[in-house]
């Protein structure tokens, strides 16, 4: 049997309000969230308890009770923010560490207690470290994942321990609850007079199957271990950042390249050792006046370059306005790649695709990423839709295929309306484009139906190639079977 | 004969070449793209490591069958208008459109900015200007030193009446209406004296390189 640690926050929002050195906190307070359209209760601090404040009450019934009372709603996601932060930390305890949001984690510590003198000291130092974050917290230890919960969450003490072996017999006095079923099957349980999971057991697993379903024996066999649910571990994501705290603010540019050029040979080691690169990095620049300004560049490909991103960051901390200098950095990579390792430059080719990214990047980083594009070509007959312009990054590997007709090396679209002069399929003489043109020879007509299920101008069409007499060959269009007989200019042929 | 006047303007870039440059990244560039110049057609002929200004209706194909001689990228920069104009499945006769990137922007001052930026580059890139409106004599002088440095092309599409600028040479490109794919080439000005007017015709099916002059009226 593994034995298991259940870390419960059971006040997450409100620490975090706490954390944060919120003022309203010293008073009666409460945490709210909105259900059915209305404000409900759901975490209370120590005043707004006495004053007799509870989860679940209405808001207004509360402020009825305590009239001082100062509520905040919660923050699901700044919440799960901390909460990660602490999966991040709980890694002191043991490796093996899986999320239970919203408000917990369960750790697998077989053979990790010894390391702090027992499972109470493990406990009662993991209590000491968060209580010292200014977190409350409630823990559990026993030998199943859902025991743990159950004691963490429903046990009496701070620190719950069921001895390895025990557990059944710790659970048995608790509450139908700490099963974690639905509510209307603990009300039934409850209303049938079973009021304890050691209750249960008097009864034949079949008969209560038959009277309060499935759920309710399989979640008991799950939390005394005859069916397993092991711990899936997940361990965070490796962040690629570094931060740099100064005593003093800084404000002349030499003294920021210097600290962005410590943060950025420590980002690009860590990069550098995993065998990764970063197609975009972040720098946020905490002003001791204006607050945090945050600033990123983006790299045509991954990147683990300090001297590039050095480079790449000169432009926009040129436009940053540091009056009275900044005291706190942070540079973070972002959209990580691996990087498959290649020989390097041997030949022109390599440099030639390096100076080719480099430029993209500097050309990018100004202009915008999506502005710097090529070409991906379409299989699709209608010429409009037979090519496509995407961003560099997304380029595909495999090369261009050529189409099997003769477009037009300028294609306008929408088509630009010609005037007839003098009539005849196609006009004998047209104006476009304030330009008069006589036709000499022509060839065509290409006739597209677009397609049906799809486009939203539905009008077959006739292409003619044109050559004139001054010269250009254009690409004449006109819709077929409609009344107007109109000639547009699609394409010009150069 | 225009051949002539234009090899000794080659050893004269070379010469000034090495002199400007700097470094090993420069050295590189000589060995390929800044000794010599690009050869169109028979006689036609652009050195490289200068911009060159290109007008009349068929610019475009002007541009797409110099950037297909060199091996380079293609940086084409423009105006969100001239930049969404260009159908890729028919460029792809001239030159593949895997080797070009399009660079669009949103003024005036962005577009010299990125024209400048990648004629410097040390990639010899062929770079296209793409603007509704020709460039002023200092632009270009910029332009000119930018390319120098780089050691690539830069193909200035001009619309309209052109302007006194420091570009090498000047064409006027248009089609001939008698046959098809085929383009009357006249070198309008030329800054150590190339001229002439080349007929060309254009043999080559997918992108090739065929490019045959048909008659060639020099006029040095």
């Amino acid at each position: 049997m593994p034995r298991i640690l259940s870390i419960w926050l059971p006040l997450l929002p409100l620490n975090r309000l706490v954390r944060r050195g919120d003022p309203r906190v010293v008073g009666p307070f409460a945490m709210t969230v909105e259900e059915k359209n209305a404000w409900r209760i759901t975490h209370t601090n120590k005043k707004s308890k006495e004053a007799g404040v509870k989860p679940g009450q209405s808001l207004a019934d509360a402020r009825a009770i305590c009239p001082d009372l100062l509520t905040e709603p919660c923050d699901p996601v700044k919440e799960e923010g901390l909460l990660r932060t602490l999966w991040r930390w709980a890694d002191v305890l043991s490796p093996q560490i899986a999320l239970d949001s919203p408000d917990g984690l369960l750790l697998n510590i077989d053979g990790c207690a010894h390391l702090f003198g027992g499972e109470v000291d493990m406990a009662e130092y993991a209590k000491s470290r968060l209580n010292d974050l200014r977190i409350n917290v409630r823990m559990g230890i026993a030998d199943t994942k859902m025991a743990a919960r159950a004691l963490a969450r429903f046990g009496t003490k701070f620190v719950n321990i069921a001895e390895a072996g025990k557990t059944n017999e710790i659970v048995a006095n608790l509450p139908i609850a700490a099963l974690g079923l639905s509510s209307a099957i603990t009300t039934d349980l409850m209303r049938s007079g079973l009021t304890h999971i050691g209750q249960l057991s008097q009864h034949k697993s079949s008969e209560l199957a038959r009277r309060f379903g499935l759920e309710l024996t399989n979640s008991i066999s799950t939390i005394t271990g005859q069916t397993p649910d092991p711990i899936i571990r997940k361990n965070p994501d490796t962040t690629y950042a570094a931060r740099m705290t100064l005593p003093d603010p800084i404000g002349l540019m030499d003294d920021i390249d210097e600290v962005l050029k410590r943060l950025a040979t420590h980002v690009c080691n860590k990069l550098n050792a995993d065998n990764k690169g970063a197609r975009r990095f972040s720098l946020t620049v905490r002003c001791v006046d204006t607050g945090d300004h945050t600033m990123s560049i983006g790299f045509a490909q991954p990147c683990f370059d300090s001297e590039a991103i050095l480079r790449q960051f000169t432009y926009p901390l040129s436009k940053l306005k540091i009056d009275f200098g900044a005291d706190w950095f942070r540079l973070s990579a972002h959209q990580l790649e691996h990087i498959q390792l290649k020989q390097m430059s041997m030949g022109e080719k390599t440099n030639h695709s390096d100076s080719k990214y480099k430029l993209i990047d500097v050309v990018g980083n100004r202009v915008g990423f999506d502005r710097v594009r090529v070409f991906q070509h379409h299989e699709n007959y209608l010429p409009e839709y037979g090519f496509g312009q995407i961003q560099v990054a997304n380029k595909p590997q495999e090369s261009w295929r050529y189409a099997k007709r003769l477009r037009p090396v300028r294609l306008f679209d929408p088509p630009e309306h010609a005037k007839v002069t003098t009539s005849g399929r196609p006009p004998q003489r047209f104006v476009w484009r304030n330009t008069t043109f006589d036709t000499k020879s022509t060839k065509g007509p290409e006739r597209l139906t677009p397609r049906w299920f799809k486009d939203k101008d539905l009008r077959t069409r006739d292409y003619w190639i044109v050559q004139t007499q001054q010269g250009q060959r254009l690409w004449l269009l006109t819709y077929p079977g409609t009344h107007k007989k109109e000639w547009y200019v699609a394409g010009e042929f150069g | 004969m225009p051949n002539h006047i234009q090899s000794a303007g080659n050893l004269k870039s070379l010469a000034k070449a090495s002199a400007l440059g700097k470094g090993v990244v420069t050295c590189m560039n000589l060995s390929k793209s800044m000794i010599s110049h690009v050869e169109v057609a028979e006689g036609v002929r652009l050195k490289c490591g200068r911009i060159h200004e290109v007008s009349g209706p068929a610019s475009d194909v002007f541009a797409m069958l110099v950037s297909a001689k060199r091996e380079s990228e293609i940086m084409w920069i423009g105006l969100n208008r001239e930049i969404r104009s260009l159908c890729a499945t028919g460029m792809e006769r001239y030159v593949s459109p895997d080797r070009i990137i399009l660079v669009e922007t949103v003024s005036r001052d962005e577009a010299l900015w990125t024209t400048e930026q990648a004629l410097r580059a040390t990639g010899g890139f062929t770079v296209i200007l793409d603007l509704p409106n020709t460039l002023s004599l200092k632009e270009s002088r910029r332009f000119q030193l930018a390319a120098e440095h780089g050691g690539g092309i830069g193909l200035v599409l001009i619309k309209g009446s052109a302007s006194n600028s420091a570009a090498q040479t000047r064409w006027f490109c248009r089609q001939l209406p008698d046959k098809n794919d085929t383009w009357e080439w006249d070198c309008l000005k030329g800054k150590n004296g190339e001229s002439g007017k080349w007929h060309i015709h254009y043999q080559g099916g997918v992108n090739a390189t065929d490019i045959v002059h048909m008659a060639t009226a020099t006029s040095a």
